[in-house]
């Protein structure tokens, strides 16, 4: 089934909405939420929530990409269930490894925090990601907005894991750049 | 700002970019494409006074397709002599290919790019395409083939089936003579297998479209040989980078270029040992990111002052003493007219006045 007739489901409030979606991108929001939580259970849960959301979401939205929507919403409750359970940083799941790689991104300093809101960074970083070459973007946003493995990205990139870090390094170290150049620092 | 607030804000990556990275990831089809199509209406005109209409129709496709290809390739305009293209006319004549026509061919070292018109295809299996329909050529009477697709013009992004199949409709399919043109993507050295095995110079090439699981049809053969290459050899001494970051040194041995690929030979300490499953990739990290540097930061310089990077490796072998960095693109470049090759402050070759041309470290040796 088409994305419009699966959101035209939902706006009408049909029950078949949500089977027409687990059956089109079931898979695609479960490993989304393996891959940050690292446990089937909590995968599950992320998914059946998924569900819910984009139940209660729609029709006042009319997301123009079902899959990009719906695997945000997957990705948020995934962070949000990892945080809640306290397991960011020593889950079986990619995010503490992701978040390891990330805080080489953020500058080290001592002046004033400059507040940022998150809408802004996500601005930013929207910007930074589209100004990358394709091979690396590709690489930066299956590592960090799916939270692939480094080994899944590079085969299915026929490269060597070698390759995918070395692109990874680059593209953190950009990153720090320009966050720096935005003054942004550690608050922790 | 901490890491999670990081990871959290990547929900800003453009949604474009999270679908394209997502259909690589989730196994789904992308095709890439650029420029319009241009259509040659004098010569077509001409051909439609000489020829009956109906010949006409299936002529002009094949025609106007090899306009399209030459014109998205830059084949003129870059001197790409390696690019060969097929008389239509004589092909139909001879009546060898009733539904399999060759176009063109391009031997880019490695690769063999064949360019072909199948027909009929209809319509509808183009409205199956890429989910339940799949392409693909073999060599009749041995077990050689590979993966085929519709031609689309170089470098632009489609995400999507509905996108690529409108694409299919608008560049590559013809729907009143129901002719699909497709490219045939073969490695060189399974050509040159199959010409040992059946112990001839040409080799029967046929196509087949699969639709769904069992039903297959197959168009042609025709006769094909393997098409001449062009490429230009640099050596480079070898001449030796020093990365400050990484405090490691490269030795940049040579360069292999043809209008449409590249290889760049490099060697290191602990090469061989790197590019083996068992490898520490810890310990390659560093060598993988100098390995990268060399095809992407490297820059080769044309006579108008333009710059060309040939971007990262495809595959990167250690073959005969040096790592061979394949590297590929989709429009040619002309490769006689590569002026200067530089990488940050150290020139790897440069065009000078007579013998004196030569730099320090590398020599050019055309073929």
């Amino acid at each position: 089934m088409e994305d419009r007739e699966i959101v035209d489901l939902y706006w009408q409030r049909s029950d078949r909405a949500i089977a027409e979606t687990e059956q089109k991108y079931g898979r695609y929001c479960r490993t989304i939420a393996m891959n940050i939580c690292g446990s089937n259970e909590d995968a599950e849960e992320c998914v059946n929530d998924t569900w819910f959301r984009a139940w209660n979401r729609m029709p006042s939205e009319r997301p123009t990409v079902l899959s990009a929507f719906l695997g945000c919403i997957t990705r948020n409750l995934a962070i949000n269930t990892i945080k809640a359970k306290n397991r960011i940083k020593r889950g079986r799941g990619e995010a503490s490894l992701a978040l390891e790689e990330l805080s080489e991104c953020i500058p080290d300093g001592r002046s004033p925090e400059k507040v940022l809101e998150e809408k802004e960074l996500e601005k930013l970083i929207g910007r930074f990601t589209a100004d990358l070459k394709e091979t690396d973007r590709t690489i930066f946003v299956l590592r960090y907005w799916y939270l692939v493995p480094v080994a899944d990205i590079a085969e299915k990139l026929h490269c060597s894991q070698g390759k995918v870090k070395s692109s990874l390094f680059r593209t953190r170290k950009k990153l720090r750049e320009a966050l720096q150049k935005e003054g942004l620092y550690w608050t922790n | 700002m901490d890491e999670l607030t990081l990871l959290r804000a990547m929900n800003g990556i453009h949604e474009e970019d999270v679908v394209m990275a997502g259909k690589l990831y989730f196994n789904e089809n992308t095709v890439r494409k650029t420029s319009k199509r241009i259509f040659t209406l004098a010569l077509a005109a001409a051909l439609l006074l000489a020829l009956g209409a109906a010949a006409y129709a299936v002529w002009s496709v094949h025609i106007s397709r090899q306009q399209d290809l030459r014109s998205d390739l830059k084949i003129e305009e870059n001197n790409a002599s390696s690019y060969m293209e097929y008389d239509v006319t004589q092909q139909e004549k001879a009546g060898s290919a009733a539904s399999l026509v060759l176009l063109s061919a391009v031997n880019d070292g490695t690769e063999q790019r064949i360019y072909v018109d199948v027909s009929p295809v209809a319509k509808e299996n183009i409205a199956r395409f890429p989910a339940d329909v799949r392409f693909a050529w073999s060599i009749a009477g041995t077990e050689i083939g590979g993966f085929a697709g519709p031609q689309l013009p170089v470098s632009l992004s489609l995400s999507g089936d509905e996108a690529i199949r409108n694409a299919v409709l608008d560049y590559a399919y013809d729907e009143e003579t129901e002719t699909l043109t497709l490219q045939c993507y073969a490695d060189v050295k399974f050509i040159e297998k199959a010409m040992s095995d059946l112990g001839t110079d040409s080799v029967p090439l046929q196509v087949h479209m699969i639709v769904g699981e069992n039903d297959s049809h197959t168009f042609g053969p025709v006769p094909f040989k393997l098409t001449d290459e062009q490429t230009r050899s640099f050596d480079f001494g070898p001449a030796q980078y020093h990365d400050k970051e990484l405090n490691k040194t490269i030795e940049i041995v040579g360069l292999e270029l043809t209008p449409f690929s590249a290889v760049w030979k490099v060697s290191y300490e602990g090469a061989a040992s790197f590019h083996t499953p068992e490898a520490d990739q810890a310990a390659y990290e560093p060598w993988s990111m100098l390995e990268d540097k060399v095809c992407i930061e490297t820059k080769l310089i044309f006579s108008d002052g333009s710059e060309f990077s040939t971007g990262g490796a495809l595959t990167t072998p250690y073959e005969n003493g040096t790592v061979n960095q394949f590297c590929g693109w989709g429009s040619a470049i002309n490769i006689d007219d590569v002026q200067r090759i530089e990488l940050g402050d150290l020139v790897l070759w440069e065009l000078k006045a007579a013998d004196e041309e030569m730099p320090r470290q590398a020599q050019d040796q055309q073929q």
